[in-house]
């Protein structure tokens, strides 16, 4: 990794489509575009026909300064897909273009996706923007997560300059049902102050989406998931759940991108039979 | 003023150089301005009314946080509520319910009922956690009884919004009252920064006077939002506090609490 290419020289386009349909118990990859250096590797079925896994794959590794990424993922009625990254996603030192990464994904009425991409890592110095844009029809149900590293601890890399600008969005319909956007300036204090982060180099979202789900269900599902929270501690993080409608969310935030992704793959372990009746098994590729 | 709050609250003196931060005029009777006319003495009026504590809409039993981070730790005395409270709003308030309200109070000025729509939809989806989300919509929701109380002419536009969040409601009363929008702004962020406070001398505890010096300390971090929240691009509001989020979702289950945020 490392030598990140110099930012005006070589500002990358990368635009990578996919379009998953169901047909009969199967979820099949009906059509994939891509242009510039974003791949899908093949489609994978670990668990079965009916749930399409497939690993999306940024070949450069990091993002440059001036590099313009997006990821489109189209599920139509009743597919069923999980995405997730071989490896984190890395974000450089930038001379003074932004670099941004643009997510789509769209779920038609009855379709379910898990969307587990390995950590977010800002370099200190690097302008970014990153928007995850969810769009659920009626009976969707979505869950995924965001893992952001602020520098780079073991190196003594301090995000101490640069601007990290994040924008998710849980869409319903036209309406905007939750969503988090915000800036983060090295420069600033928000990396020290008390309610922003507190000191703290790695924070994560986890999203739980099922607007159909009855309140009910959901709080029976929040304590649950409440209990989950306990187990964390290797590395002196601290995590939340709360249950808002139709949605759990769960908060970490702490020093390791691997106790991030430990928490949210217990409250995952929750959450995936409740919503989609089947056990929640981590693709191999975690494990590598 | 030269002396910031940041300065006030961070520095080796703490809180005693407080009064160093007040200019020498502060207690004296501002020097006499042209005789205000009746339209604006009574703006002032609905203004100190929209911001007073006993406007009937509960915000008394929320802390946004506050009681959350007491239990933590993080805030434990004077300087230390003075510190989150400052932090809440330079890093959440300003940026987002403060430049939200600023667009709430515009819309409803030109009957915008889309433009009002949007920035409700936006303020109550930005909500971090299920209790921050439950006290936007309760005190809108008191807000919309109290108009419809009073009947206020706005009372039927408010009845058109599904999830009203606080801001939406107030800055609706503001409007029909010709409150001068930048001093609804500073009335806004005032009644806020008082709720916190008051919040702070139940909970952490605080003495009266310890009360007054930190409403005192907010002054310029208040002045602060207000500009940032008058400046921000649409582009570029929104709040991003991770452990506010956190904290508050772990007040859900707080074993001990006086507060519902």
């Amino acid at each position: 990794m490392s030598i990140a290419p110099s930012a005006t020289l070589s500002a990358w386009r990368a635009e990578l489509s996919l379009d998953f349909e169901r047909r009969g118990d199967r979820t099949v990859l009906a059509r994939r575009q891509h242009d510039g250096p974003l791949l899908m590797q093949k489609a994978l079925y670990p668990e079965g026909d009916g749930v399409c896994h497939a690993i999306v794959l940024h070949p450069p590794a990091g993002i440059a300064g001036g590099d313009d990424l997006r990821i489109t993922a189209t599920l139509d009625e009743g597919a069923h897909a999980l995405l997730t990254t071989p490896g984190a996603t890395r974000w450089y030192r930038s001379s003074g273009a932004t670099a941004r990464q643009v997510v789509h994904l769209h779920l038609a009425a009855g379709a379910c996706l898990e969307w587990f991409p390995l950590e977010n890592i800002v370099f200190g110095g690097a302008l970014a923007e990153s928007s995850v844009q969810v769009h659920l029809a009626p009976g969707a149900r979505f869950i995924g997560w965001d893992v952001l590293c602020l520098g780079r601890r073991g190196s003594g890399d301090h995000f101490d300059t640069g601007r990290w600008r994040l924008d998710t969005r849980l869409h319903v319909g036209k309406a905007v049902h939750w969503m988090e956007a915000g800036t983060i300036e090295g420069a600033g204090d928000a990396l020290v102050a008390a309610p922003a982060l507190a000191g703290a180099s790695v924070t994560g979202t986890f999203m739980a989406f099922a607007p159909d789900l009855t309140d009910a269900a959901l709080r029976e599902l929040k304590a649950r998931c409440v209990a989950a929270v306990e187990p964390v501690g290797a590395g002196a993080g601290q995590g939340s759940v709360s249950g808002l409608p139709g949605l759990i969310l769960g908060r970490y935030l702490g020093h390791s991108a691997h106790e991030a992704r430990s928490f949210f793959i217990g409250l995952w372990q929750h959450v995936r039979p409740a919503f989609y009746g089947l056990p929640a098994t981590e693709p191999r590729i975690w494990k590598t | 003023m030269a002396v910031t709050t940041e300065q006030v609250l961070t520095s080796a003196g703490g809180l005693p150089r407080i009064a160093q931060a007040i200019p020498a005029h502060a207690g004296q009777p501002e020097p006499a301005q042209a005789p205000q006319d009746l339209t604006s003495a009574a703006g002032l009026q609905r203004l100190l009314q929209l911001s007073s504590p006993i406007l009937p809409v509960g915000a008394y039993s929320y802390s946004q946080g506050l009681e959350a981070a007491a239990e933590a730790g993080d805030v434990h005395d004077t300087e230390s509520a003075g510190g989150w409270i400052s932090g809440v709003l330079r890093h959440s308030v300003a940026r987002l319910e403060a430049p939200i309200l600023v667009r709430l109070l515009a819309a409803w000025s030109r009957d915008d009922e889309a433009a009002v729509a949007h920035w409700n939809e936006r303020f109550v989806a930005s909500r971090e956690s299920a209790e921050l989300r439950a006290e936007t919509l309760q005190m809108g929701y008191s807000m919309r009884t109290l108009v419809q109380s009073l009947e206020l002419p706005g009372a039927a536009r408010l009845s058109r919004i599904a999830a009203l969040s606080w801001p939406a409601a107030w800055s609706l009363a503001a409007q029909v009252w010709r409150v001068d929008p930048a001093q609804a702004l500073t009335g806004y962020l005032w009644a806020w920064a008082e709720n916190q406070v008051l919040a702070a001398l139940k909970i952490v505890p605080l003495g009266q006077t310890d009360g007054q010096r930190l409403l005192l300390a907010l002054s310029g971090p208040l002045a602060a939002a207000a500009r940032t929240a008058s400046e921000l691009r649409d582009d570029e509001l929104g709040a991003f506090t991770p452990r506010l989020a956190l904290l508050s979702a772990r007040h859900e289950s707080q074993y001990s609490r006086l507060f519902r945020s």
